[in-house]
């Protein structure tokens, strides 16, 4: 099986670099049928990764731990299902997950490529195939997963405990595939840029692809969010860490990107920018790359440490001298069609809102950069973590949502002021509303007030947009239903950017809530005892354990009842004497308005082998709240140990993924030929209306 | 001419931000308003103060944690520390200085705002302001570029009319209608 993957991977690199030179020497000396060649050269890489991914999964399957790589990340006791887990669980693996997915997508976008670009692929094909040279290159010379033990264990190590979760599946591959998949994009631009085709026609394919590796990024980060909350047992979702951190950048700056190409599609203008933007975001997902490989902590000792890290680095410095020499040397080409006509236009509220992520990303880079730079310059280590990131980018993230409402409200070119009057009306009455109204009631903390109001401005904004669009075509006779299914088919990359705007507004009540008024109390409880927080009562009901040679789990019975704090009115009255948020009751008898709401089950591992534990809190989750139990510790006189919070709004956090999916589908869904005909045929005259295509 | 309307101008000599600008500003007057209304002695137990500052404290042997989210045992002894100096009466800012001196800066999650760290927190006020100053200008620049080369411009649509057109070219009657809109202005 080793020597079959290692023979796939010299294959493939050889295939890579044929299609790299053939296809620059053919497109340079007008020979078409090498510039076939290299292209037909580069669908083969992908047949080699395959079989390279193929043999490694295969190893892991038959638990051939002669292979360095399985007997690392997997043992006999693994459920199957983990062997694709496994597969990316160590750097080599996930490299060849990365070229794996790399190929394919490299493999469908030239295949799908349309015709008019034909005179930019070969610099596509070449961009696209040095990529892949360098990944079979590191795959094969420095972190083969193929790698041979010179004497064979009995067992693996095993996987990685952290990693024994649903979300494993998905997430990994996922953001993995959505940073190498911005690649696309990249290679078609720069292709362009090569060639001089510096119309419009590599827009898109461009934009296509750019959608795809942002809601595919953007949909890992989520899991990964989700996974962090229910596996890793700290009680929250995103720690601004390096690692997750990379992975946001890019997604920052392919968002911005995935606004102003429109702005290009509909007016002809930003070019440049778009340009920019696309080398920004490439160079920031091989900064992921790196950071990924050298280590989490960027330090000046860490990088140093690993080979891997260096070649990383390289790549990615030699990226960024590409990118912007292309950029500089065909900058003078890059004209916009039309001018800007007003500071109050869409165009200009996309530039803003383009400046407002870029600031994000900027910041971002900027707190992950900055240990490094304390370390050089005065030799002292400093920590910048959540308290920082939330702080320093805290403001600009609420901007952006404002933005998110005043944007789409506005035409393109300029506004009237009477427009602007009827379209901004309700939204701002409602945002001031929800204010006034949660200050009427007493609600706490002016920023989260403030952010509430600002949800609800944006909340109204679309809908007003869909009220006013739905209510002309129920005008027009449609059924309610139909007229706003056929208002959101009628322009889909509009609609589905607001199905997506709304997610965004999801995730941002969940932010708000858990950020701002989380609750939190630690205790530990004996049998029969029940810990108080707020109006809920835990009481520990039971317990049970499991042993297995590679790990040592407990979990507990918790059954949570809704309580009356009237009933417990001393109690509390002592507790909040004693400055606690929560209290013990040793006696769990029932009090009178007690009421069984829900069973949960907080489980705790250890794995011997990593000296590592693993927990999965127990989780009661509303609408409204969750409460969220982690089991800090199973203790040696019988007790467990706590930490309790009531997280309210978290709910959201994870609802607003299915619409973030579906709003990014809506987006992609490709409009059928008979659709795009009648369109051509009937609005010929008028590229400028509001309406169309955005 | 003016306008039925309070707040606006209609009329070639209309800003049209002008309206935009006010509303604006009356909506940030009535946040700020409610903002000041709704800050109240919070009701903030010695818990929550301690769970607040674990946030702020990194967990010396966990790679980029804070004390507050690790469950290695010496997070948990910090945890115990900060609540005993609490309940000694000392402030966040003391309990943050007691950890510094013991375990170096790289204790504090944030890097305070003094010295070389300052650095850490104008940076991103530069980043930010500097690019909203960035955006503005060069839409000021690409504005005027539009006036010397005069493009003519047909008056921006608004309000219904759009999904009307919408609604028309769906019914199939988009080329009358447009006929008809072209006629009126």
């Amino acid at each position: 099986m080793a020597d079959l993957g290692v023979m796939a991977l010299l294959l493939g690199l050889a295939l890579s670099a044929y299609s790299a030179v053939g296809s620059i020497i053919g497109e340079k000396r007008g020979m078409a049928e090498l510039v076939v060649s290299a292209r037909r050269a580069l669908y083969m890489t992908t047949l080699a990764a395959a079989v390279a991914s193929g043999a490694l999964i295969n190893a892991f399957v038959q638990n051939d731990f002669s292979i360095k790589y399985v007997a690392d990340h997997s043992n006999t006791l693994m459920d199957r299902a983990f062997v694709w887990v496994a597969f990316y669980a160590g750097n080599e693996g996930s490299l060849l997950y990365i070229l794996l997915t790399l190929s394919i997508i490299t493999a469908l976008s030239v295949w799908f490529a349309p015709k008019r670009l034909a005179r930019s692929m070969p610099w596509t094909i070449a961009i696209l195939a040095v990529i892949q040279l360098f990944y079979f290159g590191v795959l094969a010379f420095v972190a083969s997963p193929f790698e041979l033990l010179g004497t064979v264990p009995g067992d693996g190590r095993g996987i990685n405990p952290l990693l024994t979760h649903p979300g494993m599946f998905s997430h990994p591959p996922l953001l993995m595939g959505g940073l190498i998949a911005i690649t696309i994009p990249f290679a078609f631009v720069s292709g362009a840029m090569i060639a001089g085709n510096y119309g419009d026609d590599w827009i898109d394919v461009a934009r296509v692809s750019a959608i795809i590796s942002w809601g595919v990024l953007g949909t890992g980060m989520l899991l990964g969010a989700w996974w962090a909350y229910t596996i890793l047992g700290w009680g929250g979702y995103w720690a601004w860490d390096p690692i997750e951190n990379v992975a946001l950048m890019p997604w920052l700056v392919m968002t911005a990107f995935i606004h102003s190409v429109m702005v290009q599609k509909r007016r002809g203008m930003f070019r440049m920018w778009n340009v920019a933007l696309l080398n920004i975001a490439f160079v920031l997902a091989q900064l992921g790359m790196f950071i990924n490989r050298g280590g989490p902590v960027v330090s000046v000792h860490s990088f140093a440490a690993s080979t891997l890290g260096v070649i990383f680095l390289i790549f990615m410095l030699a990226s960024l001298v590409f990118a912007f020499a292309l950029f500089l040397w065909r900058m003078p080409e890059m004209k916009s069609d039309r001018a800007m006509e007003s500071f109050i236009s869409r165009e200009a509220s996309f530039l803003i809102n383009n400046f407002l992520f870029l600031s994000v990303m900027a910041v971002t880079l900027w707190g992950v950069l900055f240990p490094l730079f304390s370390d050089l310059a005065r030799d002292v280590s400093v920590s910048v973590s959540a308290p920082y990131f939330d702080r320093a980018n805290g403001p600009v993230l609420l901007g952006i949502v404002i933005m998110m409402g005043i944007g789409p409200l506005l035409p393109w070119r300029k506004s009237s002021a009477r427009s602007l009057k009827q379209w901004f009306m309700w939204p701002t009455l409602v945002g001031v509303l929800t204010i006034v109204v949660l200050v009427a009631l007493g609600v706490q903390r002016p920023v989260a007030i403030l952010a509430f109001g600002v949800v609800a401005f944006v909340a109204t904004a679309i809908s007003e947009e869909w009220w006013r669009g739905t209510a002309a075509r129920h005008q027009a006779g449609d059924n309610w239903l139909l007229a706003w299914w056929r208002l959101v088919n009628g322009n889909r990359p509009r609609h589905g950017g607001y199905i997506v705007h709304i997610s965004i507004l999801m995730l941002g009540l969940g932010i708000i809530g858990t950020n701002f008024y989380q609750q939190r109390t630690d205790g530990a409880l004996s049998l029969g005892e029940s810990l108080v927080i707020d109006n809920y009562r835990i009481e520990y009901v039971g317990n049970g354990d499991e042993s297995r040679r590679d790990r040592i789990a407990q979990w507990a019975e918790m059954s949570v009842y809704r309580i009356d704090t009237n009933d417990y009115s001393t109690e509390i009255a002592v507790a909040r004497d004693e400055g606690l948020s929560g209290f013990t009751l040793e006696n769990s008898e029932v009090r009178p308005n007690d009421e069984l709401i829900a069973q949960i089950q907080p489980w705790h591992g250890f794995y011997p082998d990593f000296n590592m534990a693993s927990v999965r809190s127990g989780i009661r989750s509303t609408i409204v709240e969750d409460l969220y139990v982690i089991p800090r510790d199973f203790l040696a006189d019988g007790r467990i140990s706590l930490a309790v919070s009531i997280n309210p709004l978290a709910w959201w956090l994870w609802a607003s993924g299915p619409f973030f999916i579906l709003g990014t589908m809506v987006a992609l869904w490709p409009q059928s030929s008979v659709e795009r005909r009648s369109k051509h045929q009937k609005v010929p005259a008028a590229p400028d209306d509001n309406e169309g295509e955005l | 001419m003016a306008s039925r309307y309070p707040f606006v101008l209609s009329g070639s000599r209309a800003f049209p931000g002008k309206s935009i600008a006010i509303s604006t500003s009356l909506f940030l007057l009535v946040l700020a308003f409610s903002a000041g209304g709704c800050i109240r002695e919070e009701d903030i137990t010695l818990e929550q103060r301690a769970h607040q500052l674990a946030g702020e404290l990194m967990c010396p042997v966990c790679e980029g944690q804070t004390i507050d989210g690790s469950n290695a045992q010496i997070a948990q002894d910090m945890r115990l520390k900060v609540r005993e100096r609490l309940d000694a009466g000392d402030t966040n800012a003391n309990i943050r200085d007691y950890f510094v001196v013991r375990y170096g800066e790289e204790i504090l999650a944030a890097p305070k705002g003094s010295g070389f760290n300052l650095l850490a927190w104008i940076v991103p006020v530069v980043i930010v302001l500097g690019g909203i100053g960035i955006a503005l200008t060069m839409i000021n620049n690409m504005r005027k570029s539009t006036e010397r080369s005069a493009v003519p411009t047909a008056p921006a649509e608004d309000d219904l009319s759009m999904y009307l057109e919408q609604v028309d070219k769906d019914l199939g009657v988009a080329d009358q209608a447009n006929q008809s809109d072209k006629a009126h202005s």
